[in-house]
């Protein structure tokens, strides 16, 4: 598209200017509190703060509103790590390894590499978002109901695959999701589905109130059930900064996963759940050591944060680049910068070019701030560690609650809360993995909804196939996907019959 | 830690303040005398809370209002959720509602329709817009429409987020009047405008219909192009888009949003909102906000608005029946 470099440095003139800085860290430091709450996502702290930004300028409103947003990205994870809860669907792949990481004693090193990880997969995305703005947003039109059908297929395909050894388990798991995402109006014919009466269920069955009611509500539950045990010996925090084999190893999976995840975050609807969970799955797949995934591997942790976060930034590609939103966060953000006069459209990047190139910047400096801010935290939230257990639960109860009123504005949801905790108990005494669970109820509705819009174009599943190049190798990494678990321990074997002295 | 705890405090008060309301009814002179709760049927962020918030601000800046304004947000069921609350409540409580509130009603999916209510005004509208790709074989609506007169499941049709919403049920007017067999019709149903736009500009679709405010921006850009508006004359932002009446289709199709009261106000009551509102739409901040978001003014105060609701009561349940929705 031919980038005026002059354009971007005036950009970054604007954005460095101390008004700019200040909402910066504002919008940061907001965005990385909310982002730790449960339930309070980034989505409702912008949507609240809409009437503030009323009368601000349109550049500082929008450079406040996406430094919440990104800032959150990296509050997410700060309670998947810590607790095992995480703050937003983005999250929900650092608890696979960051928990572990914490109960080994290396609570502050997981933080810390979470920090890292975000903000290089931050910086990739910015830099992609600089050259690629323009063809990145063609190809996110290419994109139609087959194509996302099969993305949310194969992004299902990969959850239900790292359940290696209980692969049934995980099918069950995503079975139920997908059952739960039924609930609510069905778009294509306006049928009402398993509402049960109730107007408030006519929207569905919000994800974040599962993830918070299987994570959040779960985890207590179950700790509820132990808390009467003898402490074991206190746990070691263990240090603030990674170690130079941590580094080493997660060096190459932050690095090859911020392209992927900003190019699942331009993708319209997409986000950075598909993109944070493909990216865990994708360097289990080609790890040297798969079994440590899960146990604390530090670039099971790396790899999907670095990712997440490259996807908050792509998100903001179809939203500039023709008036798109691609998530539901950029999607408020759409609404409060059109209150704010702006038009954004095809012709914004041509319109105001000072004003987008001032936000690119602004996600570059901001990024490097939240850094900054999220390791000198390090030290402060590994003390929630320390927290007796009879504070801590109770404190999680609560803003468990409130981050669900916050969703839905009823009570009902606060049913629907209780419930998953429990069906997050009995999975985790049964063994079930709550990933597929969860993913489902995130792309069901749309995975359907998909999938029927495509049958009116194809005639069938093999046409939905055949529909593009990008479905036909969406089909091919499905099966890679579901196909690879096997395919690996079968060649792990042959290897180990032939040099099994050699092998580990 | 403390910083987590201020923020759970705080959301803690917002949720004691939602809940909490007394039932006094207001018949003196003095109304109101107690703090206004405007229901907005929505999430934060969308275009009923963004209005909400709006006139709130207005109210309260233009010191129009004297008592504080509340913006509580009851989402779900197209609004359902939020107006069921308002029918329960006295005259210190308002809701931001739109023709959802007779269509639900019509498609047999609330109890509930305009003559539960107090109609206090309409506020705006905006217009409706039939968009086709750059590439597409039909030049204007009138091509399209002929195509679907010997084919009606022929072209597919994208449309957000719902049946029987304005956005169908124009598209069906107009093409009744063509003498398309309009239960034939191929929509796919998206979940957002934001959706549509790109399903139109990626191809997967061969029509769509939104908003203007959300096509406009692409239509000038040249992206795709817009083929009919439901509004009486052409539009200042979009000049070369010709009308449905220009095309021969006598189809004028307001999407408007307005204001409701609860059941039995007083006229005393009804009279305060009337100049206040009345008041409202004349100040600057106002035409603002109309400005900015691309509505158009659409003032009717309540006598009007009843009027109105009576007359669109009558255009949906004739269109619902007509298009299959109702079964």
């Amino acid at each position: 598209m031919g980038t005026d470099m002059q354009v971007v440095l005036d950009g970054f003139l604007t954005a460095i200017q101390p008004g700019n800085l200040f909402w910066i860290a504002l919008g940061g430091f907001l965005g990385t509190v909310v982002g730790m709450l449960p339930g309070l996502g980034p989505a409702t702290a912008i949507a609240l703060l809409i009437p503030i930004t009323f009368g601000m300028d349109p550049t500082s409103a929008l450079i406040l509103m996406a430094a919440i947003y990104y800032g959150a990205m990296y509050g997410g994870s700060r309670s998947s790590i810590l607790l095992n809860t995480p703050g937003d669907g983005s999250a929900i792949a650092a608890t696979f390894d960051g928990y572990p990481m914490a109960q080994k004693g290396q609570a502050g090193q997981a933080l810390a590499m979470s920090a890292i990880a975000s903000l290089i997969g931050g910086l990739i995305a910015v830099v992609g978002f600089i050259v690629l703005a323009k063809p990145l947003a063609n190809f996110a039109l290419k994109f139609g109901p087959a194509e996302y059908f099969l993305l949310m297929v194969f992004t299902l395909s990969a959850i239900v695959a790292l359940a290696k050894g209980a692969m049934v388990k995980g099918f069950i798991s995503m079975a139920i999701g997908l059952m739960i995402s039924t609930v609510g109006i069905d778009l294509q014919t306006g049928v009402y589905r398993f509402t049960m009466g109730s107007p408030h269920l006519s929207e569905g069955i919000d994800f974040l109130v599962v993830i918070i009611g299987i994570y959040a509500v779960g985890e207590v539950l179950y700790n509820f059930l132990t808390i009467n045990k003898p402490v074991g010996e206190k746990k070691s925090v263990g240090k603030k900064w990674i170690t130079k084999e941590q580094w080493k190893r997660s060096k190459w999976p932050i690095i090859r996963n911020g392209p992927i995840g900003f190019v699942i975050g331009v993708l319209p609807g997409a986000g950075g759940a598909i993109a944070s969970m493909l990216s865990y799955s994708f360097e289990k797949q080609i790890s040297k050591h798969p079994e440590e995934f899960g146990e604390g591997a530090v670039e099971g942790l790396a790899a999907p944060e670095s990712s997440n976060n490259a996807a908050a930034v792509g998100a903001f590609i179809p939203m500039l680049a023709m008036g798109i939103p691609g998530s539901g966060t950029t999607a408020v953000i759409l609404g409060a910068i059109v209150m704010l006069g702006l038009k954004p459209g095809p012709l914004l990047f041509e319109n105001n070019p000072d004003m987008v190139w001032t936000f690119i910047n602004s996600m570059f400096v901001g990024n490097l701030f939240l850094v900054i801010l999220n390791i000198a935290l390090v030290g402060l939230l590994v003390k929630i560690l320390d927290t007796p257990p009879r504070i801590l639960y109770p404190l999680i109860m609560m803003l468990a609650f409130i981050g669900t009123y916050t969703l839905g504005y009823s009570t009902v949801d606060f049913i629907i809360l209780i419930i998953f905790g429990f069906v997050g108990l009995f999975m985790k005494l049964l063994k079930f993995p709550v990933a597929p669970l969860i993913l489902a109820v995130i792309v069901g509705s749309d995975m359907e909804q998909n999938f029927r819009m495509s049958l009116i174009s194809h005639p069938d599943i093999i046409g939905i196939a055949t529909a593009s190049p990008i479905t036909i190798a969406l089909v091919i990494m499905t099966i890679i996907s579901l196909g690879f678990p096997f395919l690996s321990a079968w060649l792990m074997d042959r290897k180990k019959g032939k040099t099994s002295e050699e092998s580990m | 830690m403390k910083k987590i705890l201020g923020v759970a405090a705080m959301s803690f008060a917002l949720i004691l303040g939602a809940c909490s309301s007394d039932n006094a009814d207001g018949k003196d002179a003095d109304f109101p005398k107690k703090n206004i709760e405007f229901v907005a049927p929505a999430t934060p962020g969308g275009g009923w809370d963004a209005t909400a918030r709006a006139i709130q601000k207005i109210m309260k800046e233009e010191k129009i209002v004297d008592q504080s304004m509340t913006v509580v947000n009851k989402p779900g069921g197209s609004g359902e959720v939020g107006w069921q609350y308002l029918s329960k409540k006295d005259a210190h409580s308002l809701a931001i509602d739109s023709s959802l509130l007779l269509t639900n009603n019509l498609l047999g999916q609330s109890d509930l329709t305009y003559e539960d209510f107090t109609p206090i005004a309409t506020l705006t509208t905006e217009w409706i817009s039939v968009a086709v790709p750059n590439d597409s074989p039909y030049e204007d609506a009138t091509a399209l429409m002929e195509q679907l007169k010997k084919d009606p499941g022929s072209v597919k049709i994208g449309i957000a987020p719902g049946l029987g919403n304005n956005d169908h049920l124009s598209f069906v007017k107009a093409a009744k009047t063509f003498g398309v067999d309009v239960t034939k019709l191929n929509f796919l149903v998206y979940e957002s405008g934001g959706d549509v736009m790109t399903s139109l500009l990626g191809g997967h679709v061969d029509a769509a219909t939104m908003a203007v405010s959300e096509s406009q921006e692409q239509h000038i850009a040249k992206k795709f192009k817009i083929v009919a508006i439901t509004s009486d004359e052409r539009l200042d932002e979009i000049p070369d888009v010709p009308t449905w009446k220009e095309q021969g289709v006598d189809l004028v199709f307001p999407h408007w949003r307005g204001i409701l009261g609860p059941p039995d106000m007083t006229e005393d009551q009804i009279k305060y909102w009337n100049d206040a509102i009345g008041k409202m739409v004349e100040s600057d901040a106002w035409k603002e906000l109309l400005e900015n978001n691309g509505w158009e003014d659409f003032y009717k105060d309540s006598n009007e608005t009843k009027k109105f609701l009576e007359e669109q009561k009558g255009m949906y349940t004739e269109l619902i029946e007509e298009s299959g929705l109702k079964k």
